[in-house]
């Protein structure tokens, strides 16, 4: 029995490629907002999750594209691990997906090993380390330490894993110590072996049955917070939590989600929303329960996923009611990133969805137009038609010269109103390096008599509007 | 119990209060926009109108923002959201609800309960019907509606008249700010209207008060100073 041995539980880690190439944040590089794509995808992702669960009814979604299951239960079932790898890649190849199925001890092993090769590989119990020995540090996803690690001359897990543990954690602190037991196939923490007497799990019965599954979402978010409070009186975080909803009809749904101590009360509604949103029941709601999953001893790891602006109970629930009557998409936040173009420089991410730009704002972007920013963008940029004294179309030659003064701006079929100031032209030359996606404008600003200010770009001979300073 | 009803509705305004804000029933306002203002803030449960769609709307916000209220944007489907930043209006805390559909007056009345601002550029001109349910629905939650448009009926009316751009001139230079007088309505018939100098966005983008334009009405020498011809757009990043 090697796999009860400190290398820990066997596990299963399911992968669709396909899956995080057109959803998945490292995917296409079109610039877009992978937050959005992110909640849409958990909620398609459903299907594959259903399909894994008749092989084992524990799953554990870590994002969507990737799931995992212990390996244990059903690899006896199926006779051998590599025979339940191939039954489950089978089975949701048979439904459109293809995927990798990775086996190895520990969560970490397994989804490095679901990466390698076309299939997915099948590390057997007790090789771990020696499979991990050969992945670059950079595979960590600590950003702080895989630049740190290389300089000090270690650069696989390997390296690292010949280093003692305790040397670990005390040169690099938590991290080291986290990224250590990693590298030797450990679990990034060793879970409580025995429960607690006490029950954490929270639950709420609807009667009569909810419907809908708004009531069902509201009621989790007030019910997540309850078991964070749960938790963090008896000194606990968890690693998962899972989500049981059960239907007038008897039907039971229940998933298991990362949690990993992050996720706010808002963050848990959201996946009681992809969980619901992905599996319509006939009957209403009759219960909804989250059990915390895998304890762990709590390490003082901030619960915020806002930074600082955590929404107030109150504000969250007019969010949310409001997404209930528009749709999840049409309710945002802004949030600012990198680009040359005012229309660029602004992410908007659906409410309860967490969204990083894909541009961070805090680099560099040469070309930026200047403060003060316009207070209207236009997200499709405005034709407009400019002329000079005599009426003729004022166009800008390849060498960024005019062939007059503008004189008159009319925008989108809106009036023609008299210039009486503008600056320009301003050349910018985006994404030379890519041919794809290269873009060359010529940029003005120009004042109207109506105290009007616009940002105006000539592009492929054509006049266009991007925001108004108003 | 009769006196039950009454007294919720009397305690609901209180229990926003205290989530966030200091009392008195007043936002704060940034310095600029308070002797605009009755009270030199916005008073929570009025409906406020701020014109156009523009910069002044999103300022009316800021200084509240940054007291801790959160503010929702309806509506308006092109915000400029670094404008905004640059305005003091923190994004952190801002909802965007760009196109709120048929049932727009139903979704602002939601926000009004939660948010303490919400920025409403109706998608059509509203009932007289309709406006009274959402003023009724902003004085119940004690928040303020600012409008981008007309409302008959809005405690305080303010409008950007004059504004002249500084920086550019023909064919040099670049916008560099734009001062501009706005003046203010109150509804009382005996309210004297008040008018202030802004720089409405300053250098920086920053809305802060600026002098009155001295000499020639209406024509400003102060900004052919701030920018030199051929300087170029582009920020040396």
């Amino acid at each position: 029995m090697t796999g009860r041995t400190a290398a820990g539980r066997r596990v299963l880690v399911l992968r669709c490629p396909d899956w995080l190439a057109t959803n998945g944040p490292h995917g296409a590089s079109m610039p877009g907002d992978s937050a959005a794509g992110d909640s849409a995808a958990a909620r398609a992702f459903e299907p594959v999750v259903a399909i894994v669960e008749n092989f084992c009814p524990q799953v554990e979604v870590l994002r969507p594209g990737v799931c995992a299951i212990a390996a244990r239960g059903p690899a006896r079932y199926f006779g051998s691990e590599a025979e339940l790898a191939r039954k489950l890649t089978e089975a949701v190849g048979r439904s459109g997906f293809t995927c990798q199925a990775g086996v190895a001890d520990g969560l970490f092993a397994a989804a490095l090993a679901a990466r390698t090769g076309p299939t997915g590989l099948l590390v057997p119990p007790g090789e771990t380390p020696e499979f991990l020995a050969g992945f670059p540090v950079g595979v960590l996803d600590m950003p702080e330490l895989c630049e740190l690690l290389p300089r000090l001359g270690i650069e696989t897990l390997g390296q690292l894993a010949v280093l003692p543990a305790a040397e670990a954690a005390s040169r690099f602190g938590p991290p080291g110590k986290l990224a250590s037991r990693l590298a030797r196939g450990l679990d990034p923490r060793p879970l409580i072996p025995r429960p607690p007497a006490a029950d954490l799990s929270v639950q709420l019965e609807f009667d009569p049955p909810a419907e809908q599954s708004e009531p069902a979402i509201f009621a989790a978010k007030a019910l997540a917070d309850q078991m964070h409070d749960r938790l963090a009186a008896a000194g606990f975080a968890c690693v998962r939590i899972q989500v049981q909803v059960r239907c007038a009809d008897g039907q039971e749904l229940s998933r298991l989600w990362r949690h990993d101590g992050l996720l706010s009360a808002l963050a848990v509604a959201e996946r009681v929303r992809w969980q619901l949103d992905g599996w319509r029941g006939t009957a209403g709601i009759t219960l909804l329960r989250l059990v915390p999953d895998q304890l762990v001893r709590a390490t003082g790891r901030q619960l915020a996923l806002w930074g600082d602006s955590v929404p107030s109970d109150r504000v969250a629930r007019a969010a949310i009611r409001v997404q209930a009557m528009l749709g999840h998409d049409r309710v945002t936040r802004p949030v600012l990133a990198g680009g040359r173009r005012p229309a660029e420089q602004v992410l908007l991410v659906p409410f309860g969805d967490a969204g990083e730009p894909q541009r961070p704002a805090d680099r560099p972007w040469p070309d930026q137009i200047p403060a003060p920013a316009p207070a209207t963008v236009f997200g499709m940029p405005l034709a407009a038609s400019v002329t000079d004294d005599s009426g003729r179309d004022v166009t800008v030659s390849g060498r960024a010269q005019l062939s007059a003064s503008p004189a008159w701006l009319a925008a989108a079929g809106g009036p023609v109103r008299a210039v009486t100031a503008w600056a320009g032209p301003w050349p910018v030359t985006e994404r030379w390096w890519d041919p794809r996606y290269v873009r060359r404008q010529a940029r003005f600003q120009l004042v109207t008599e109506d105290g009007a200010a616009w940002l105006a770009a000539v592009q492929e001979g054509r006049w266009l509007l991007e925001a108004r300073y108003d | 119990m009769g006196t039950g009803v009454a007294q919720v509705i009397s305690l609901s305004p209180a229990r926003h209060r205290d989530d966030v804000l200091t009392g008195e029933g007043l936002l704060p306002v940034l310095p600029a926009l308070r002797e605009l203002l009755p009270g030199g803030g916005l008073q929570r449960g009025s409906v406020v109108t701020s014109g156009d769609w523009g910069l002044l709307a999103l300022a009316l916000a800021a200084g509240a923002v940054a007291d801790g209220a959160w503010c929702a944007i309806v509506g308006v489907p092109a915000v400029g959201v670094r404008a905004a930043a640059q305005a003091g209006l923190d994004p952190d805390r801002v909802l965007l609800v760009a196109e709120p559909g048929p049932g727009w007056a139903q979704v602002v009345a939601s926000l009004l309960d939660g948010f303490d601002i919400v920025l409403l550029r109706p998608p059509e001109q509203p009932t007289a019907q309709l406006r009274r349910k959402l003023e009724a629905a902003a004085r119940r939650y004690g928040s303020v509606l600012v409008i981008a448009g007309d409302w008959p009926g809005a405690h305080s009316r303010l409008l950007v008249t004059d504004t002249e751009w500084t920086g550019i001139g023909a064919g040099y230079g670049r916008l560099r700010a734009r001062k501009a007088q706005v003046i203010a309505a109150g509804r009382g018939a005996g309210e004297r209207p008040r008018s202030a100098w802004l720089w409405l966005p300053g250098r920086d983008g920053a809305v802060t008060a600026a002098a009155e334009p001295a000499g020639i009405a209406g024509i400003d020498y102060s900004g052919t100073t701030l920018a030199g011809p051929g300087e170029p757009l582009v920020s040396s990043g």
